[in-house]
């Protein structure tokens, strides 16, 4: 905005044609919105003047920005994330989502798939579609038991989803974020919470199709988050692989071993529920302390 | 942070690593000024923890690293060198689902470039730098090697970095290529440390004007081509026959067999030596051959 010449419109008329100056001030960008307002206008009808345009175009400054448009060609926005980006999440940080593995079509659907079976299995059961199960899993289509295979398995694929998430193996490109200066707990944490919803949705999901769950969906929401949390958490301590099977392991074994007992849902009950809250805390508390160590590239 | 980026370069002294029993880097010391520094050593020498650890990908047992007066092993002093650095690892991995122009936006996301345009600008530039213009919609699966490797190496321009590592940045380039990577890389604005590893020797005589042999963890050499190649003077020899005498021999491409030791083989012309001489002469007196 160096200069402002005349308008285009009251200098060239319908037979008067633009000015030099103008349409060199219009080429280099450097002229007020009411200037390239009338000169664009005029150029609209006047070929001569379009083609004296032409002169004072740096051809370099142009091919610069036709390959900026087919960059941002390249990288287009899709409708889910014009969308989150109306909510007001950044634009940068919904790019760096996508090389998250667990939140790829692909990942998604299989969650979907398998809690699909697990669920329909239930709900078959439940209906008394098929037989119910084993003599020590079940003793009718109204016994508890029959919960027993979707409350093991979706906080386990929660887990996956969030270990996937942040797992280096996992990430083909992990050598450039450790040498990049983007936080890597930031990033952890992004791609943590995004997988963490994206896997509960299914999940709750599958649990609200299955007769007679009453408040499952809502009752393994905390032990969902203190597995991941766990995971996470331990991950600050030893090899984050190690971490993320320890914590499927300390799901799987009381979950597996409770479900042969006479009460196959205490996990789901309040004590309970207070140990996974105790636990979220307490792991939210060393994660936060021991952050640094998710800074990649200056650990073992 | 204050130090000026125009006194102070890369520093390393000490640098030692271990992989369990394999001692990766011992007590390795060097210099890197502004401009194009090899690195030159055989398979196995620690070329790749070396430049991992300048990176700041890894950290080492042993020893300290300077870039610009900043200290990697303080967090803060750590990200701002990130800032500053462009990173070509050995094997490194793509996203094989993005496009060119999408793995380029991911990355200058991770270089701290927010503003889409601007990122839109940068991944312009660096692809139009490397020659990849015309891909940047293309799927990375659908690239061939060469144009992977080419696509690793502008990433690694991305931000202008004042320091380059680039480790084996000319694997899988085709001749021509190779020639338009060294173009690239005496064209870059900004004077930036460039350091790279690289087995081939011609690229060192023709872009480098710092040398660095490291063999078995070790420095063993620091100077120009011409001082590298000079180490190998009077004891190249050129002749028709094989010599088995305990010379290190090859057959060179005019079909001459070409021979370096300190005694002239029979019927053998003294010639002028190479930067390649230079280096084998090096890698066999430490054992390497």
């Amino acid at each position: 905005m160096t200069s402002q010449p005349a308008p285009a419109a009251s200098a060239a008329g319908a037979d008067q044609h633009a000015a030099a100056e103008t349409l060199a001030s219009y080429a280099a960008g450097t002229v007020g919105p009411v200037v390239v307002w009338s000169v664009e206008r005029h150029l609209a009808g006047c070929a001569s003047c379009r083609e004296a345009l032409s002169a004072h175009v740096d051809a370099r400054r142009l091919a610069r920005n036709r390959s900026v448009v087919l960059v941002l060609a390249a990288a287009p926005d899709g409708r889910l994330r014009r969308l989150i980006r109306r909510c007001g999440v950044p634009d940068h940080l919904l790019r760096l989502m996508a090389a998250t593995p667990s939140l790829r079509l692909s990942w998604l659907l299989s969650v979907a798939g398998v809690l699909a079976v697990v669920a329909g299995g239930t709900a078959a059961a439940r209906y008394g579609w098929i037989p119910a199960g084993g003599r020590r899993v079940a003793a009718g289509p109204g016994d508890p038991a029959l919960l027993v295979p979707l409350l093991v398995v979706a906080p386990l694929l929660v887990l996956a989803g969030v270990a996937a998430a942040y797992l280096p193996m996992f990430d083909p490109a992990s050598q450039l974020a450790a040498a990049a200066p983007y936080s890597g707990f930031k990033l952890l944490l992004a791609r943590a919470v995004c997988a963490l919803i994206a896997a509960l949705i299914p999940a709750v999901g599958a649990m609200l199709v299955v007769p007679g769950t009453g408040w499952l969906p809502a009752a393994l929401l905390l032990p969902s988050l203190a597995l991941c949390s766990f995971a996470l958490a331990a991950a600050t301590v030893v090899d984050p692989r190690a971490a993320a099977i320890a914590a499927g392991v300390l799901w799987l074994l009381p979950a597996v071993f409770l479900a042969t007992s006479s009460a196959p849902l205490a996990v789901l009950q309040w004590h309970a529920q207070y140990v996974c809250a105790a636990v979220l805390c307490a792991c939210a508390a060393v994660l936060c302390a021991r952050r640094d160590r998710f800074e990649l590239g200056w650990m073992r | 942070m204050t130090v000026s980026a125009r006194t102070a370069t890369v520093e390393a002294t000490g640098l030692s690593r271990r992989y369990g029993i394999t001692r990766a880097l011992d007590s390795a010391d060097l210099t890197l000024d502004r401009g194009v520094t090899g690195l030159l050593g055989p398979n196995g020498a620690g070329k790749t923890t070396l430049l991992s650890i300048l990176a700041t990908v890894s950290e080492p047992d042993a020893g300290r690293v300077s870039a610009f007066g900043l200290d990697p092993s303080d967090p803060a002093e750590r990200v701002e060198i990130r800032r500053r650095l462009g990173y070509l690892p050995q094997e490194l991995g793509y996203h094989r689902h993005f496009t060119v122009a999408g793995f380029l936006d991911y990355v200058a996301i991770l270089k701290e470039i927010t503003d889409r345009r601007r990122r839109a600008e940068e991944v312009a530039r660096v692809l139009a730098a490397i020659g990849l213009e015309d891909r940047a919609s293309s799927r990375i699966r659908a690239l061939s090697g060469g144009m992977r490797q080419r696509l690793g190496i502008a990433q690694a321009l991305l931000g202008q970095p004042d320091l380059l590592i680039l480790d084996e940045p000319t694997a899988g380039l085709d001749p021509e290529q190779r020639l338009r990577f060294r173009e690239l890389l005496s064209d870059l604005p900004g004077d930036p440390v460039i350091v790279l590893s690289t087995h081939q020797a011609d690229d060192i005589a023709a872009i480098c004007p710092q040398v660095i042999v490291l063999l078995r963890g070790r420095v063993r050499f620091t100077g120009t081509p011409a001082e590298l190649a000079a180490t190998a003077a009077g004891k190249v020899w050129a002749a028709d026959q094989r010599d088995s005498s305990g010379h290190l021999s090859w057959r060179g491409g005019d079909g001459r067999w070409r021979h370096i030791g300190e005694q002239p083989p029979a019927s053998a012309e003294l010639v002028a030596p190479t930067v390649e001489d230079g280096y084998l002469l090096l890698s066999n007196a430490a054992g390497e051959r």
